[in-house]
């Protein structure tokens, strides 16, 4: 099990954007029919993961750990 | 003089509104509770049991890919203890992924994962996301079969 998790480095916005990819593939695939509508809400979904993590990120930087 | 002269002329009636479009029951696609059983088992049986299989497909490799990244990121199969309720809740979560899971736990060394790993947070949550999409495909592959999702 160990070697699947050796393909992915230990970086915390790298596994962020692959749990990201998840989440958004999986609901649109979910809550979407079309190949087009899921392609769109696939784009949204994923941006809005990563986006949004990197921006609450930004606002907690000026707070000391 | 009559009451008609005195009276201004009616304007025109609208259209009548189309009659209702009749009440078609919905099309069971098959048995639900077989589907809801299979789709717990293994993620996206339920669906292919259905007649979606590329999507069931698909629903296999999204969610396997999860749980087994949350294996090896040395992640926790919840177990309920006593005085932590929320772990109830987590087992619930996780067991949502079947035999998966079930499999897991058989073959796993370590099923409470290692906490002093770096990736350790980062397994728990994707096993939990694992088991919750799981659970999610179940009430999914239930509308279906009984004709409420197209």
């Amino acid at each position: 099990m160990t070697a699947l998790a050796s393909l992915v480095p230990v970086d915390h916005f790298v596994i962020m954007t692959l749990y990201a990819l998840l989440i958004s593939l999986f609901f649109a695939l979910l809550w979407r029919n079309g190949r087009r509508e899921r392609a769109a809400l696939f784009v949204k979904l994923f941006l809005a993961l990563v986006v949004g993590a990197l921006a609450v990120a930004w606002l907690m930087y000026p707070f000391p750990a | 003089m009559s009451d008609s002269d005195l009276l201004p002329p009616l304007p025109p009636l609208p259209p009548l509104p189309p009659p209702p479009a009749p009440v078609v029951a919905p099309q069971r696609a098959g048995n639900p509770f077989a589907a809801v059983l299979l789709a717990w088992l293994f993620p996206g049986l339920g669906h292919f049991f259905l007649g979606r299989r590329k999507t069931a497909l698909l629903y296999a490799a999204i969610v396997t890919a999860t749980f087994l990244l949350g294996l090896s990121f040395e992640g926790r199969l919840y177990s309920p203890e006593p005085g932590q309720p929320l772990t109830i809740l987590a087992t619930f979560a996780v067991y949502g992924a079947g035999l998966l899971n079930l499999g897991a736990r058989l073959v796993s060394s370590n099923p409470n994962g290692t906490i002093l790993s770096v990736t350790y947070e980062y397994g728990c949550a994707f096993l939990l996301t694992a088991g919750l999409m799981n659970l999610l495909l179940m009430l999914d592959a239930f509308d279906i079969a009984v004709g409420r999702k197209p």
